[in-house]
This record gives C-alpha cells, structure tokens and sequence, in this order.
C-alpha cells in the first residue's frame, strides 16, 4: 500500500468513526438483536426463552390482527400515496405559472407542513367533530343531513387519517420537490409542441409529465414508505380505534411491543414488515426502469 | 427549419409551408379569450386549494380564542364573541406547557451542534477520501433509510433501558452526536461534491490537515447545506412524538409534542371541555416553527429542492 493510499484510509475512517459507532451501536447491533429476539419469547422481566420459529408461525396464524392490520396499511397506502403525489403534482403546475400572486398562494400551500403532527391531528379532531365541528356544520349547510361520524365512525376513520394527511403534506416537501422539476424542463419543449398545434392540456399531457416522471417515482417510492410505515397520526387521534378500523400494522407491532411487552413478537412482526418493505421498494425500482423518462438518455 | 415563421411561446402556430398559413379572422381574439380563460380557471383553481389549506389554518386561531361553550355550539362561531386571550394563559397555568417547550427547545440544542459536526465529517469522509470499502459502507449508509424505524425502536429502546438511560434525553439525543440521520449525511455529501477539489488541495499544499481544511475552508462555504441541516433537525426533534413518548416518563420532562397530546386527555381541576385550550396548545407550538420558517426562509425552500433533487 502506498504512504498516499495509508493516508486516505487513516483519515476516512477517522472521519467515519462517530458514524461507524453509531451504525454499528444503534443500527446493525439493535437490528440483530432483535432478530435474535425474533426467535423467542421476551416480556423483559425475564430472560428471553428460546421458540425456534414459533413467532413467525403464529403470526400467520393465530393473530387476528395480523391480516387485518396489513389489509388496513395496504388501503391507507393505496389511496393515500396517489392523492398525495398527484395532488401536489396539480398544485406544482398551477403553481409554475407567472399569474401574479402566485408567491402568496404558494406560501399558504406550504404553511400547513410547518404545523407539528400532533397539532395538526388535534386540529383535526375537532374540526371533523361528529356534532360541533366546522366540517359537519358545512355539510349539513349544504343540505347533508346525515353527515360522517369522522373520526368516530370505524368507516370513516381511515379517510379522516387521509384528509389529515394530505392537509399537512400537500403543499409542503412534494411540492416544492415538483416545482423544482418543473422549473428543470426547457421552454423550447413547449415552444415545440404549440408549433405542432398542442394545447395547454395536451402541453401537460406530453411534455409535462412525462418529464416529471423522475420525480414523480421518487416522491412515489419514498410516499409508500411512509404511509406503510404510518401510525402516529392514527395514534395520537384514536389509538387504533374504534373498533380498531386504524390498528395500522406499525401500531400493532407498536402495542405487542409496549402494551403489552410481547418483544419477541414485536421483533418478529417487525422483521416481516421491513422485508416487505424492502421488498416493495425493490419492485417499484424494476417497474421504474420502463415507466421513468430520463431526460438525455 | 429556416422557413418557418418566428413563433412566440404559447402561440398555436400552423407548421405546413408558408404559403399554407392562413390566418382565420378573429383567431387571435379567440386565443385571447382562451387565454383569460385560462387564468380565470387557474384562479378559480388556487383559490379552491387556498381554502383548503387556509380554513384549518384559520380556525385554530379562531377556535382558540372562544369559550368552550361557543366552541360546542351546534352551529359554529366563525368568529369569537369577544377573544378570550385568557385562553393562552390558562395553557400554561393549568399544565407546565413553557417547560415542555423549553424541553423541546433544549433537545433541539443539543443536537443541533452534533448534527453538524458529525454528519458533516461522515459527508467529507464520503466525498473526498479514497478508503478502502467506501462504496460498501455508502450502499450501507443509504440502505438504511428503507428500513423501518420500529425494526430498531424496539432493540434500542431495550438497550436504553438495559443502560438506564430512561427519562433522561439521552436516548433522544445520542444519534444526532454519532452521524445524524442517513439523509442529513447524504446531503451534505452532496454539497460538498459541488466544491471543487482544488480549494483542498491548495490548502494541502500550503501545510493544512484534513481537519483543518474541512473546519476553515470546506464548511464555510457549507453554509446554505448546513443552515439546511439545523432546520430539518429542528423541525425532527420538534415534531417527534413517539421517541420522548416512550422515553420520557416524567411529566415534567415532557416535551411540547408529548405534553400537547397529554394534556389531552389528562386529569386536571378543571372538568370543563378543553377543545379551545388544546387549539390554543398547538398553536403556541406551531408559532416557533413559523417563525423559523420566516426567517430562514430561503435556505428552507433551496434545502428541501437540494436534498429532493439530487437523490
């Protein structure tokens, strides 16, 4: 090895040295910690007991929140990323015109991602109140005299999650994230179109998007992580009720965990659920690769 | 090419020969017309999106400012009767809310300076040295941004636990001192791939350290990263609500995230419905991120574009 060389590996790792305790302290010694914990069963009192595979059998199929749970991720994610990626996407364009006050507009769209969860799931629960709050008052205005029970119906507690959500990140990272790409596409693309003729939809349809669609994959795969991965919301607004129409799988991972101190159990959920994940993410990149244009490719 | 007539952006131009171009009567009108149109719908449109995000915004002050009984009332108070400023007060007579903002702001504090100092030596590890596994531990580095928090909440809560660090701000405050967050590193390597190479080795030259040169040349010109990097930490620490929620035991060691969705639920003297006092807690809460927001307002903005992009 070259003196040069010795000198580049000295000061990298040296660098490197709080990050490689912490990674190795906080990161991969917990993370396979828990993977042995996955193997038995620990109610932190007394020592863990050994049980081979017995979690990750019963998970299957004597846990009846399991399932369910998935299920709920699943539709909490599968309505809540495309509303959030492709709402922020519209406000972006309408955003990226020259109108004047657009900079007011585009303040106030991002104010709402500067309120603290809590508040903002506070604010929630009492504007979405079944019988005093603001919402329900204007739907009755309107003529709705039945209006949603919100948070407090099993039916409507996951849109309720939802509407919080998109309330608070709309406007907010995605957006701006969007805005920059959309500030990134040359304006002799759409010189070129409105010579062929194109309007401003048909503008938007062949230039706009496909040219977004870099972005558009990066707020989607890091959109599906989150939700996936989302629970504080259903946490602080209902723990998971009622009728546990938002036990979320994180949240159930979370109360095995703490409620009820089944750590070995919390271990393996958890374990199950980051492989899905990871999983997941590894699919959208292969799709990816047919459906994201690059431009200069 | 050289034939076809100059066009102005926005501007539907037929491209056949030049001959060909036949100007219809009243077109450009009708462009124009369209053209209003089009701005009238995309105000109609922003104000649409502007009353959704705004009316939340705008009822936590309202709300927070009326009687209970107004806020209970079957048909809603836009407006309170007469604001009742007591509200805010009563935030921090009945539950120490000063004390867990000022525990929150402390945490911030602390991990502030170590964010900085930390992510910023991995980021320059990883940018500037040539060491052996550097791309291993990278791909490391960035692989753990997929997994989960809770496959390692539960481990570390363990360990914590196991060291006695319950109710104490260590648990929340040791990662920001051992690297910072995954994405804190890798926007800061980011950044300094855009400083060219030569500012180092022209201060090599002159007899400078890594240290040295990292310290007194590379992080000044850090500034718009760095500045980036406290915000996102502030706005972490700030909004995180399951770390001190499992960590923090003592209510007075509570932070303002934690003590706001106690005071909930909690048992106090009062027995009356407390919806105005709780719209009053999150909007004290969320006063210091707007400040932060205002001042700090370009680096904001230029930092979530910076980190979103470049990924």
């Amino acid at each position: 090895m070259s003196p040069a060389q010795r000198r580049q590996n000295l000061y990298g790792y040296l660098f490197l040295t709080p990050w490689l305790i912490g990674f190795f302290g906080l990161f991969i010694g917990p993370g396979l910690y828990s993977f042995y914990l996955s193997f038995t069963k620990y109610d932190v009192i007394s020592a863990p007991i050994f049980v081979a595979t017995r979690n990750y059998v019963d998970m299957f199929t004597k846990d009846d929140l399991f399932w369910s749970s998935l299920a709920r991720t699943g539709y909490y994610a599968i309505v809540s990323v495309p509303l959030s990626v492709f709402g922020s996407m519209f406000l972006a364009i309408l955003l990226n015109s020259k109108l004047r006050g657009i900079t007011i507009f585009r303040t106030l769209f991002f104010m709402p991602s500067l309120v603290p969860l809590v508040a903002s799931v506070i604010l929630f629960k009492i504007l979405l109140n079944s019988d005093f709050g603001l919402v329900n008052a204007g739907l009755r205005g309107l003529g709705i005299q039945d209006p949603p029970g919100w948070f407090a119906d099993s039916r409507w507690s996951i849109p309720s999650l939802i509407l919080v959500r998109l309330w608070g990140s709309l406007g907010g990272t995605q957006m701006i994230i969007f805005l920059a790409g959309l500030q990134g596409i040359p304006t002799e693309l759409y010189d070129a179109a409105s010579i062929d003729g194109a309007g401003a939809w048909q503008r938007t349809r062949h230039v706009t998007i496909p040219l977004l669609t870099p972005t558009i994959f990066f707020n989607t795969v890091l959109g599906v992580i989150g939700a996936l991965q989302t629970f504080a919301a259903a946490f602080i607004a209902t723990e998971g009720g009622p009728n546990f129409s938002t036990w979320f799988f994180a949240l159930h991972i979370w109360k095995q965990a703490f409620d009820y101190f089944n750590m070995g159990y919390a271990a393996a959920l958890a374990w199950f659920f980051a492989l899905v994940i990871v999983a997941l993410t590894l699919v959208q990149m292969r799709l990816s690769r047919r459906m994201v244009f690059y431009m200069g490719e | 090419m050289a034939m076809m007539p100059p066009s102005t952006p926005g501007t539907p131009t037929v491209a056949v020969a030049p001959q060909a171009i036949i100007i219809e009567p009243g077109s450009t009108s009708s462009i124009r017309q369209r053209r209003t149109g089009g701005k009238i719908l995309s105000y109609a449109l922003l104000t649409f999106a502007g009353l959704f995000f705004a009316i939340p915004l705008l009822w936590t002050i309202s709300s927070s400012l009326q009687t209970w009984q107004e806020l209970r009332s079957y048909v809603p108070h836009f407006l309170p009767e007469m604001p009742q400023w007591n509200n805010y007060i009563q935030v921090f007579t009945l539950v120490p809310f000063a004390r867990w903002m000022l525990n929150s702001l402390t945490i911030v504090l602390i991990n502030i300076p170590g964010t900085i100092l930390t992510a910023t030596l991995t980021a320059y590890a990883f940018a500037r040295f040539n060491f052996v596994g550097k791309n291993v531990w990278f791909v490391l580095l960035l692989s753990t941004m997929m997994i989960p928090a809770i496959v390692t909440f539960i481990p570390q809560y363990l360990l914590f636990f196991n060291l006695k660090f319950i109710d104490t701000y260590i648990p929340l405050t040791i990662g920001s001192w051992l690297g910072g967050s995954a994405f804190m590193v890798f926007l800061l390597r980011q950044f300094i791939m855009t400083i060219p190479r030569e500012l180092d080795e022209a201060a090599i030259v002159d007899g400078a350290n890594p240290l040295r040169i990292l310290f007194s040349v590379i992080m000044p010109l850090m500034k718009p990263a760095l500045i980036t990097v406290a915000i996102l930490q502030f706005l972490a620490d700030w909004n995180d609500f399951f770390g001190p929620f499992i960590y923090i035991n003592t209510m007075l060691k509570y932070t303002a995230a934690v003590g706001l969705r106690t005071f909930q639920t909690m048992a106090l003297e009062i027995t009356d419905p407390r919806d105005h006092l709780l719209m009053a807690g999150a909007a004290i809460m969320t006063i210091p991120v707007l400040i932060l927001f205002a001042v700090a307002q370009r680096y904001f903005v230029s930092g979530v574009v910076m980190s979103g992009l470049k990924l």
